[in-house]
């Protein structure tokens, strides 16, 4: 058995419960032992991103308290693992869900037979922790066609306090992420932010449906 | 100050463009043998020259001057117009010819020599569409991108009265008539210069149009601005940042001309000019020497940040400034001009990172961003009403009964979320994201 951490992350923990259950579902199949550290909130991203450090370094230091750096914490979510990887005073191992499971040789279930899906790379996954493969071979695995997206590298428009202060041009960005992942079932992303957003403006305008690839792969994207 | 998207016209025509740009950059370094150890060198070149400015600076300024070229250092653009406007009526200049400097739309110099009674025609196609239209640059290698040809072809009908057809022969072919007229007149070219080469004292001059040589080659007096940090060291040096200059601003291996000028006409010399200024200019940017905010200094302006920024896409370039845009000019606009008059531009970014993967100089933009908006925050730039809520969230938050109570009456009073403040903004155009009844952790 290997000991895992789940961080559950603060969008995953409010907005996206079964999104996280499904990762517990799937890092069990592979055989962990998973942990729920019980005092964990947030990485403190969203006050980085803003500048706010001394803000960020309170939330830092809530993580440390409650994570041990010697065993691997899984995170459904690409940008709070480029978070932990990159940004965090004490090394972490840390592991973004669908990298970890491709590391393992997970094998989710053929639950997305005949599902044509789209994947969207989101930026931090993509671009600060380099994984790109993983999530795809993935959901290949489960039996999803994969429907190529149009400009795979364009972030949904997202970004945190961007959302808001641009709001305008987010909008618009998500608008392009989605009539993109138009012609396919369902618009598959590994990141709760992306989710969280592109499924906001969906909701308005009656776009593609948006599923987190943790749901995907344990339960199907239908 | 939130950033408009540009309307339909301009929308389609920025995009085009850019994806054009874009792609030609992905497919030219794609066919580099190992693009990842030439950025490497390229950024290193850079930085040793960024690390000695003045030596660096002193060198070529050694060789210019034995080639028989004038130096004139200056540290303001206030000090850099009066400079070129001195040497402009120095010749008498009536009609002084530009091709295309950032630097020079910088220093707002065409203002400048205008009041003093001297005519300026820019001879950048792109340039001369938005002198025509009145208008400001919004790409810094494609200044007029989001102008289509029927756009061009109303501007340059203006110019004679004579209809223009909106094809891209007839448009090139009306400009160069047009400006041909300009070349045979001026007395001053004025041009600005993609780097200096310390070793031998040489501007070198990167250009798709002939416009380049002709304001350079006819005029009796030769102006070149310089930006102080576009200093590289040897020949070779020069050869590294050319291999991947035009790759990445337009995917070309070079671009149709690139010119190295070595001081003026020698004697028994038949063409070029017969005197050579080179305006050296600071402007702030020594001002950037200060921890990692100096690698901006390595910027060789190919514009691929801009190209592959979703922003830039959706606001163009005007949202930024009159001059600098896309995440370029959202990290230098503010160090140039101090944050205070730009804190804005830091935000202007979701930091997708796709800036850093395409810069050709390994410049980490994305993560400059975020530097400066630390130091907006430690700057006392932010609001009070942002202050107070990240530092209130981050004590809750750093609590896990704290974390577990406010995000429990966060649940409760969901729905006033949509009445003020950043749910309000969210909320226009996106539905309100729903906290769940049972969060994750109830569950376990």
């Amino acid at each position: 058995m290997i000991r895992v951490q789940l961080f559950a992350t603060c969008l995953g923990d409010l907005l996206f419960p079964e999104a996280v259950a499904d990762a517990d579902t799937l890092l069990r199949a592979a055989g962990c032992e998973v942990e729920f550290p019980r005092d964990q909130t947030c990485c403190g991203q969203p006050a980085f991103n803003a500048g706010h450090h001394r803000a960020a370094v309170r939330l830092a230091r809530q993580f440390a308290r409650v994570f041990s750096p010697d065993i691997p914490i899984v995170a459904p979510s690409g940008s709070c693992a480029a978070m932990l990887t990159h940004r965090m005073p004490v090394h972490y191992d840390v592991w973004e869900l669908s990298s970890f499971l491709d590391h393992l040789g997970a094998e989710p279930p053929a639950r997305n037979d005949g599902l044509r899906l789209a994947y969207h790379s989101s930026c931090h996954l993509l671009r600060e922790l380099g994984v790109d493969e993983a999530p795809r071979r993935l959901l290949e695995r489960t039996g999803a066609e994969l429907v190529p997206l149009n400009r795979p590298d364009l972030c949904c428009g997202f970004g945190g306090t961007f959302s808001v202060r641009h709001a305008e041009v987010s909008v618009a960005m998500a608008d392009d992420k989605l009539a993109n992942g138009g012609r396919a079932d369902a618009l598959v992303t590994a990141d709760p932010g992306c989710l969280m957003h592109l499924q906001a403006r969906a909701a308005k305008t009656g776009a593609v449906r948006v599923v987190h690839l943790a749901t995907a792969l344990a339960r199907g994207a239908a | 100050m939130s950033f408009p998207v540009l309307d339909e016209h301009r929308l389609a025509a920025t995009d085009a463009a850019t994806l054009r740009l874009l792609n030609g950059r992905t497919n030219a370094w794609a066919e580099l043998d190992d693009v990842e150890e030439l950025r490497d060198r390229a950024h290193a070149i850079r930085m040793q020259a960024i690390d000695d400015l003045d030596g660096h600076r002193d060198r070529f300024v050694a060789a210019l001057e034995a080639a028989g070229g004038t130096a004139h250092v200056c540290a303001t653009a206030e000090e850099a117009r009066a400079t070129v406007t001195r040497i402009c009526v120095d010749a008498e200049a009536k009609l002084a010819a530009k091709s295309k400097s950032m630097l020079s739309e910088e220093i707002e110099l065409n203002s400048a020599l205008e009041a003093a009674g001297i005519e300026v025609v820019e001879t950048d196609l792109g340039e001369y569409i938005l002198q025509l239209a009145g208008e400001h640059p919004v790409h810094i290698i494609a200044p007029a991108i989001e102008k289509t040809a029927g756009d061009v072809a109303v501007l340059l009908s203006a110019v004679d009265g004579a209809p223009v057809e909106p094809e891209l022969e007839a448009l090139a072919q009306a400009a160069r008539r047009q400006l041909r007229r300009v070349f045979e007149r001026a007395d001053v070219g004025i041009t600005g210069a993609n780097f200096a080469v310390c070793d031998t004292g040489s501007i070198c001059l990167v250009t798709n149009e002939g416009n380049g040589g002709l304001v350079t080659a006819l005029p009796r007096v030769h102006v070149a601005l310089l930006g102080l940090e576009r200093l590289v060291p040897t020949l070779d040096d020069l050869s590294v940042l050319l291999q991947l200059l035009a790759r990445s601003g337009t995917g070309q291996t070079l671009t149709t001309y690139t010119r190295l000028l070595t001081g003026p006409r020698r004697t028994g010399e038949e063409g070029g000019p017969e005197e050579m200024h080179v305006v050296i200019i600071d402007n702030g940017r020594t001002g950037l020497l200060r921890g990692r905010y100096k690698e901006m200094l390595a910027c060789i302006r190919c514009g691929a940040c801009l190209n592959v920024c979703p922003i830039y896409r959706k606001s163009g370039g005007g949202a930024y400034g009159p001059v600098y845009s896309g995440p370029m000019g959202a990290v230098l606009l503010p160090l140039l001009h101090g944050l205070e008059r730009e804190p804005g531009l830091p935000h202007a970014s979701s930091l997708c990172g796709a800036c850093t993967a395409a810069c050709p100089v390994k410049i980490p933009l994305h993560e400059l961003l975020l530097d400066l908006r630390r130091d907006l925050v430690g700057e006392g730039l932010v609001s009070r009403t942002e202050r107070f809520a990240f530092t209130a969230w981050s004590f809750l938050w750093s609590n896990p009964r704290l974390y577990r109570l406010s995000t429990r009456l966060a649940r409760t009073f969901q729905p006033l979320g949509a009445l003020a403040g950043p749910g309000r903004t969210w909320a226009k155009g996106r539905a309100l994201p729903s906290l769940a009844r049972r969060r994750y952790r109830d569950g376990r």
